[in-house]
């Protein structure tokens, strides 16, 4: 099989693309395709990663135009065509490459974040985001002696959202990151909302608020990449819906949203 | 909300200058370290935290099953009540007499008030109806006390600790490798790390060090570990005087999926799973009468091991882990982890058929020579986690209790360097500036190597060396060949050169300088498990197959002298418990 993998360092004048001719093992990963590659071919390609077992998110990236987690994303199902993802449309999901889907795995960076070498993209923005919407237990109550009791249905529901490893995969789904810098993203949105709906918490709309802006919950234009390309299976755009229909109905939309 | 109008182009100035200092430096970001972190700054120190990851990246997020605590939610069998002393008794029992009674007695202790600290930090724990965390039952212990999240427990504890750390604006170092302490009149003093994005090495000045970097699983071919643990603490402490304890023992988790080797939480087991061969029959009844298939891990691993090599495992080498009697509902509930990893990795729905399982490499019981208080032989040096050997876990760990090890010590280790701290004198620059040109000389002399020996070839022939001489079933014949094997990769690794001449990403260097303590690792495994002539826990000799106390009852230490590893060795400190014959 052949791997077409995107190619950027400082210093060169252009990206470009390099594709490399390795031999397909059973139950190969892109993940492991990459490892071939830096180990056999050239110790120059650099991707992150860590677990390789789909549970860390160090190593989302754009293959075959999907982000997708390369380590639990295998080479033969995307040659023989299976998991193919529709996303809606935006500009970084333009075909710019060729490649031919039934022998080439083509690889690229995560869109939406500056890259730094190769695969490997500066998150500190993403990361930033998450921070910047305080996303931490605050409780309204001093800390009993034992545990805070929650009812199982109450953790179920939390855990849509806690699922989330941060991989960064739906921030570069996003059609709305794309060309808004100012929007946080799916991730860090659904994590707040994990917040409001946390029956620990108890601060009423106080977390909503948070991102109650035209750029916050409002800037969602419901495309619905970020559900499709979790690998987690949360819902972020269940959440930013939730969290807006709860400020409507409250009188709290805000007069100017950019929501049409 | 807040303005984001630049938050695309904020960068941290702190990573600029080549010098930093703080009063306490965390090398690792996993659950040990952050929690850590968490008490330097409640404590009003400046401390900082280093981790060649992002810290959500670290191995703790792995962790599945669980965290031991005698709650006492869930009742015993018969009504009894649960104790830390009953958790004790199983620790040391599991240990193989070998933990040290007094950090045992500690942990145990500390379990209940340690889980309940998570949920007051947020972490959500699953519940039972009555609305109180929920316990289930796990290997080797007497009572449903292992604590879950689902079969995500080390997931939800490390971003429940990631969002208190951030909401501390404690400074991170993401992605640095540090590549030597800084010894200065006998005490560390700090450290130098390659900053991985740029290449640039800085130096770090302390006046206390905490090593949390946690295990070499890797190592070893059949790993469930992030392919990140690679013994980088351990070589680290090594190389700066302090020993390495019982590096012997080495854990294989039972249950490993067949092919990747990714784990499949002992929870599964808790849960009710249970272990076929390919005749279909439930052979831990023969192994292990009365805890079958809950029996602990090395008792499974070396059971399973068996099988296979009597003819009675499926064609590869794995036997099947069956979940299907405990239905969709439960699995989906209880473990939506393994049940997705089982369909990414092997192709298998655990609802419609058996998983394949074989044992894989799991933890590393043995680390860094530290004391109940996780301080080293080397002044100024601390460690806590997995890459520590306090020992808590002895000749075999527990399920549930390695979660439970890292939040408790990194709460209480951290109070030990925040009262040492104080007490320590003005660390002097100059050493650390002296180790980091050091480290500058070193690196410029790696990349302009033009030996041509491979690294890669040599960290998959130490693998496979690791896995076949040093894995479940030991004996002096087969050690000795491992270990001409390693001396041999150490030699080779002398002729190795990188293509990649260049500072910024270069992960070829991280993963040499990885693999330069992954060799010297190895080594000391290798010796030290021939120099234990028994079989305890782990460490299981077909030449000496019982467990010989009077020789043993006893902790390795492998230590540097005039440039060779050399093992040492120092009682066990027993307590409320006298060694007694392990039966399950």
């Amino acid at each position: 099989m052949k791997l077409k993998v995107f190619r950027q360092r400082e210093g060169m004048d252009a990206s470009r693309y390099d594709t490399f001719e390795i031999a397909e093992t059973p139950g190969m990963t892109v993940l492991g395709a990459l490892f071939r590659v830096q180990e056999q071919i050239d110790d120059t390609l650099a991707f992150r990663y860590s677990c390789r077992g789909a549970v860390c998110g160090s190593c989302a990236m754009l293959i075959n135009k999907v982000p997708r987690l390369a380590c639990r994303t295998q080479v033969r199902s995307l040659l023989k065509g299976e998991q193919k993802i529709s996303l809606s449309h935006y500009p970084a999901l333009d075909e710019t490459v060729s490649w031919n889907p039934g022998k080439e795995v083509l690889v690229e960076p995560l869109p939406h974040l500056p890259v730094i070498r190769d695969l490997v993209v500066d998150m500190s923005a993403f990361y930033r985001f998450y921070r910047m919407l305080d996303t931490v237990f605050r409780p309204t109550d001093e800390n009993p002696v034992r545990e805070r009791h929650m009812e199982p249905v109450a953790v179920k529901d939390l855990e849509l959202y806690t699922n989330c490893i941060l991989c960064a995969a739906c921030f570069g789904s996003c059609p709305v990151d794309e060309k808004n810098p100012k929007y946080p993203g799916p991730a860090a949105l659904a994590t707040l909302y994990r917040f409001r709906i946390d029956p620990r918490e108890d601060r009423g709309m106080e977390r909503l608020e948070q991102a109650n802006t035209p750029d916050g919950w409002w800037a969602c234009e419901f495309h619905g990449n970020c559900r499709k390309v979790c690998s987690r299976g949360v819902p972020p755009i269940v959440a930013i819906g939730h969290a807006r229909q709860e400020l409507e109905k409250s009188g709290k939309k805000p007069e100017k949203t950019g929501d049409t | 909300m807040p303005d984001y109008t630049n938050i695309r182009e904020m960068i941290d100035v702190s990573t600029k200058s080549a010098i930093h200092s703080h009063d306490i430096l965390i090398v690792g970001g996993g659950l040990t370290g952050l929690r850590a972190a968490l008490q330097v700054s409640n404590a009003g120190l400046d401390g900082a935290v280093l981790t060649k990851v992002h810290p959500l990246r670290s191995h703790s997020v792995a962790a599945q099953g669980g965290m031991n605590a005698s709650l006492g939610n869930v009742p015993g069998e018969g009504k009894t009540s649960d104790s830390w002393e009953k958790h004790a008794y199983d620790t040391v029992k599991g240990s193989d007499y070998l933990a040290d009674q007094d950090a045992v007695a500690l942990m145990c202790r500390e379990a209940p008030a340690t889980v309940v600290e998570l949920e007051h930090m947020g972490m959500v724990w699953s519940r039972l109806e009555d609305g109180k965390i929920a316990q289930r039952p796990f290997g080797g212990a007497g009572f449903p006390r292992t604590c879950y999240a689902a079969d995500r427990t080390g997931h939800n504890a490390l971003h429940t600790l990631y969002q208190q750390v951030l909401a501390r604006n404690i400074p991170v170092y993401e992605e640095y490798f540090v590549t030597s302490l800084v010894i200065d009149g006998g005490r560390c003093t700090g450290c130098t790390a390659v900053e991985i994005m740029t290449g640039i090495v800085h130096g770090f000045v302390s006046r206390a060090t905490l090593l949390a970097t946690g295990g070499f699983g890797r190592i070893y071919s059949r790993s469930t570990n992030a392919l990140i643990n690679t013994g980088d603490g351990q070589a680290l402490a090594l190389r700066a005087g302090a020993p390495l304890k019982d590096m012997e023992f080495v854990q294989f988790h039972p249950t490993t999926l067949y092919g990747t080797n990714i784990l499949m939480t002992e929870g599964a087991r808790g849960e009710g799973g249970i272990l076929a061969n390919k005749d279909g029959e439930r052979f831990m009844k023969r192994y292990a009468p009365s805890s079958v298939d809950l029996a602990p891990r090395d008792v499974v691993a070396r059971a399973i091991e068996t099988e296979i090599a009597e003819g009675k495992g499926f064609e590869g080498g794995y036997v099947q882990l069956d979940l299907r009697h405990l239905g969709s509902d439960r699995i989906k509930e209880r473990l939506p982890g393994i049940r997705q990893i089982a369909i990414d990795f092997a192709g298998v729905d655990p609802v419609e058929d058996p998983v394949p399982v074989q044992p894989g490499q799991h933890y590393s019981m043995g680390g860094i020579d530290a004391d109940v208080n996780g301080a080293t032989p080397v002044r100024g040096l601390y460690a806590a986690g997995e890459c520590a050997c306090l020992s808590v876990h002895g000749a075999n760990r527990l399920g549930g209790n390695s979660l439970l090890e890292t939040v408790v010590f990194g709460r209480l280790v951290a109070d030990a360097l925040i009262r040492d701290a104080g007490g320590m004198p003005e660390p002097r620059v100059e050493a650390v500036e002296a180790a980091k040109n050091e480290v500058e000389q070193k690196i410029s002399r790696i990349l302009g190597g033009e030996w041509g020996g491979n690294l890669f070839s040599i960290m998959d022939t130490l693998k496979q060396t690791m896995f076949a001489e040093f894995g479940i079933f030991r004996n002096a014949g087969s050690m000795h060949e491992g270990l001409l094997a390693i001396r041999n990769l150490q030699e080779r690794f002398l002729q190795v050169s990188l293509a990649n001449k260049e500072r910024a990403v270069n992960q070829a260097l991280v993963r040499y300088l990885e693999l330069e303590g992954m060799l010297m690792i190895a080594e000391v495994v290798a010796r030290s498990a021939m120099a234990r002539e028994e079989s305890r826990g782990s460490h299981t000799r077909i030449d000496f197959p019982e467990r010989d106390d009077s020789r043993f009852l006893n902790h390795t230490l492998a230590v540097i002298r005039d440039g060779r590893i050399m093992i040492e060795y120092k009682p066990v400190t027993l307590g409320m418990f006298e060694p007694e014959e392990r039966v399950y």
